[in-house]
């Protein structure tokens, strides 16, 4: 049937894809770390300091009214 | 629109979730309880007439403790620690604090409405997706609200990265909307025959074989998106801000993210092995089951090594312990499905005592415990009282612990010795037991799983108590603990 | 390459979504066609069937039951003839269940009669000594919905094509017509039960669930 092989290729090259791209993803998240442009372990950092007056590890530009210099 | 009054994180709505995982938790465990005595002692089905036997309550018991006790547990963590990761109260938005209340009361009207329809028998008998259409409207509604204000608050954060609990919350919003629709495709008969019968009957959109597919489509994902993503959420956060360490390794929690994301939803089919869905599927299942394995313990060993160096929490600090015994069950537990799935392994466990088994070390292990630790977290901080007492938690942990192993073992032997009896033959090769010696055979251990779940319940009871005095009796906080909970002894 | 996936919530959902539909897509969609296709000879539930099954959902059988035979000796010498996906095509939902508590019921009137299961549903241990069924005895009492079951055949006569008033094939009629005939079948069934209640009931005009429940169970074969 037509339409069968055509969604057995569909799924085939489709995992391959999915695939490749999480290996991308792993390759991508060591090599970055190793040639130093990011630093992946620091957002670990984010459950432990909390506090709604802690620095934010990469402050969002769009984010509401800076309170947080009156409350220092 | 703040003064300059100090801005605080605000836990209204994580507080009202907070008591009903707390009510649901108690009346779905009792409900559990009850049914499982009733296979062991069956006189127990008459106590309210037809509304309490086995077949109406076991329905109200797995809603209960799924859309009632996780639920909540979720939803209350997710308005706790969206704040906190990044680092945005509520308060600041008038219109997310009451979509977020919306979200509550709407949720509680909801499922009050859905335990009276269980109980009359307004079902479509789909398991875990009983609610018939006019419920389902309400379940979209109340899903659709969460969804605002999962991506309302992010939209106003100061933390610009998603923290990876964030990641989670976001799939389990995703999963489950996307299943849960796709499995309560159904038209309601009154308004197509023109206004004859029932208004709450509906059918389904697909039939037979591609009903079950789209079912345990959605009944092993949709397990998989509350169970397991729901509350690796939680244990994300909750682990390390309790023990003061970052998670061991972050890139191996997004790596296990995409994993678990990928894979999952593969392994449905793992339940209809040797069923009438093509060889194909099956097959499927039954491998991306195995491969399963690897994102889940990426992230269970992540939990498990984020305790490297500080394992003297564990003998400190009651909820650390617990936490660890809830990683330490997952991962029993997503090594026993893989194994489960595999189709010899199949053949004799399907229909059998073993998958309640194997639900139970989940459930009653990984996300009760979890549930409950993340909620001993919480209190002191949307309280601002200390835990009311450490020793009743430590007796909990006991008595909760040991309900877990009597349950799991007892149905794996019942399992596994039902399985070999159904398939037992004589030299002639007739069979050996007709069907009711195979069920007779269980009543010890049956008995053996009654004793566990009263022993579970106690454990529950023992929380609830603990909480409810901690909201109201404990010393109070002047400051918010960093890490550590404070607690009585 | 991934840094606006980690970073813009919108990016992040619709890459999640897009890998968790996936597997939906490629499991459930090549074969929707061809699994609801009827084996031959298959006919359409009549009302009272559908009413019975209506009752088999409410009280919830499923937790219980299956009415899947799987495609061992074990199984095929227990329940007869491994189950076939066509014979399933006119099940909406499919009842399956996941547990046996109880034995399969796929091809129950095959072994059963309707004189055992007046029995059986009054007080299980009567038949079967070391039964930990419950009794079901409320269902010689509540009268079946016949209504609602003839909106359904309606349904999915209508939107579904399910050959209802096909020849050879099950008739409907219109909703009249439909409740005469569920009573005559009704009536067809008490004639084999004893218990008085319920024969007065259906010589009164009402079917108790437990006819429509014994009327389905009696055609699955």
């Amino acid at each position: 049937m037509e339409l069968k092989e055509l969604q057995g290729y569909a799924t085939f090259f489709m995992t391959i894809f999915l695939v490749l791209m999480l290996y991308g993803y792993i390759m991508h998240l060591y090599r970055s770390e190793k040639k130093g442009e990011k630093d992946y372990e620091k957002y670990g950092k984010m459950a432990l300091d909390d506090e709604i007056d802690s620095t934010p590890i990469e402050t969002n530009p769009n984010s509401p009214k800076k309170t947080k210099e009156q409350n220092k | 629109m703040q003064s300059n009054a100090a801005l605080e994180y605000d836990y209204s709505v994580a507080k009202l979730f907070t008591l009903t995982t707390i009510l649901f938790g108690i009346i779905g465990m009792t409900v559990g309880t009850l049914i499982a005595a009733q296979l062991a002692f069956p006189q127990l089905n008459y106590l309210i007439g037809e509304y309490g036997t086995f077949s109406r309550l076991r329905p109200l018991h797995t809603d209960v403790v799924v859309y009632g006790f996780l639920l909540s547990g979720i939803w209350s963590t997710f308005y706790y620690v969206a704040q906190r990761v990044l680092k945005v109260s509520m308060a600041e938005s008038k219109f997310l604090m009451f979509i977020g209340k919306f979200h509550f009361y709407l949720y509680f009207v909801g499922a009050l409405i859905a335990v009276v329809t269980l109980l009359l028998g307004i079902t479509q008998s789909k398991e875990y997706a009983e609610f018939e259409w006019p419920i389902d409207i309400v379940i979209v509604l109340i899903w659709v609200l969460w969804g605002i204000s999962v991506f309302g608050i992010i939209g106003i954060r100061r933390e610009k990265s998603l923290y990876i609990s964030l990641w989670y919350y976001i799939a389990c919003f995703l999963g489950v909307a996307m299943l849960y629709l796709f499995n309560n495709m159904a038209l309601p008969t009154y308004f197509v025959s023109g206004g004859i019968g029932s208004i709450f009957h509906s059918v389904s959109m697909y039939s037979g074989t591609n009903d079950a597919l789209v079912q345990w489509w959605f009944g092993h994902n949709a397990v998989g998106f509350v169970f397991t993503v729901g509350v690796i959420a939680q244990i994300y956060y909750f682990l390390p801000k309790e023990s003061g360490q970052a998670v061991y390794s972050y890139k191996l929690s997004l790596l296990s993210f995409w994993g678990l994301m990928f894979v999952y939803l593969w392994a449905g089919s793992h339940h209809l092995i040797w069923s009438t869905v093509p060889d194909w599927m099956q097959t499927m299942g039954s491998v991306f089951s195995v491969v399963l394995i690897l994102p889940s313990w990426g992230s269970a060993i992540n939990m498990l090594l984020t305790m490297k160096g500080e394992w003297n929490q564990l003998t400190d600090n009651p909820i650390i312990k617990l936490m660890v015994l809830a990683s330490t069950f997952y991962m029993l537990s997503t090594i026993e499905g893989p194994i489960q799935s595999i189709k010899s392994v199949n053949a004799i466990a399907h229909f059998t005592d073993w998958i309640p088994g194997h639900v139970h070390d989940g459930v009653l292990g990984w996300v009760g415990f979890m549930t409950m630790a993340a909620l001993f977290h919480m209190a002191p901080r949307i309280f601002k009282r200390e835990i009311y007492s450490r020793k009743l938690i430590d007796i909990q942990f006991w008595i909760q612990t040991t309900g877990i192993v009597l349950y799991f073992t007892s149905m794996w032997v019942a399992g596994i010795t039902q399985g070999m009896m159904w398939r037992a033959v004589d030299e002639y090769g007739n069979l050996m037991y007709s069907f009711i010696d195979t069920v007779a055979i269980l009543h010890p251990y049956y008995v053996i799983r009654t004793v566990a779940g009263l022993l579970y319940l106690t454990g529950f009871f023992i929380f609830a108590f603990n909480m409810i005095k901690t909201m109201t009796a404990s010393a109070k906080l002047t400051e918010e603990p960093q890490h550590r909970t404070p607690m009585a002894a | 390459m991934f840094h606006w996936l980690e970073k813009n919530p919108f990016f992040f959902a619709v890459g999640v979504f897009v890998v968790i539909a996936f597997a939906g897509l490629i499991e459930i969609l090549p074969n929707f066609a061809e699994a609801s296709r009827p084996v031959a000879g298959l006919k359409p539930y009549t009302v009272l069937q559908l009413a019975g099954k209506e009752v088999y959902k409410k009280d919830n059988c499923i937790a219980c039951h299956s009415q899947l035979i799987r495609p061992f000796k074990s199984e095929t010498d227990r329940y007869g003839q491994y189950s076939l996906s066509g014979e399933y095509a006119y099940d909406r939902p499919f009842l399956w269940g996941s547990k046996r508590t109880g034995p399969d019921l796929h091809r129950v009137g095959n072994y059963r009669t309707t004189d055992w299961h007046e029995n059986h549903m009054w007080d299980p241990t009567s038949v079967v000594p070391q039964s930990i069924m419950p009794a079901y005895k409320h269902m010689f009492k509540n009268i079946a919905d016949i209504d609602t079951a003839y909106a359904e055949a309606v349904t999915v006569k209508a939107v579904f094509k399910t050959p209802y008033d096909a020849p050879n094939g099950t008739p409907l009629g219109t909703v009249d017509e439909a409740r005469a005939a569920a009573l005559e079948e009704a009536k067809a069934i008490t004639a084999d039960m004893k218990n008085q209640d319920v024969k007065d009931a259906v010589a009164a005009g009402k079917i108790p669930e437990i006819v429509a429940l014994i009327a389905y169970l009696n055609r699955l074969k």
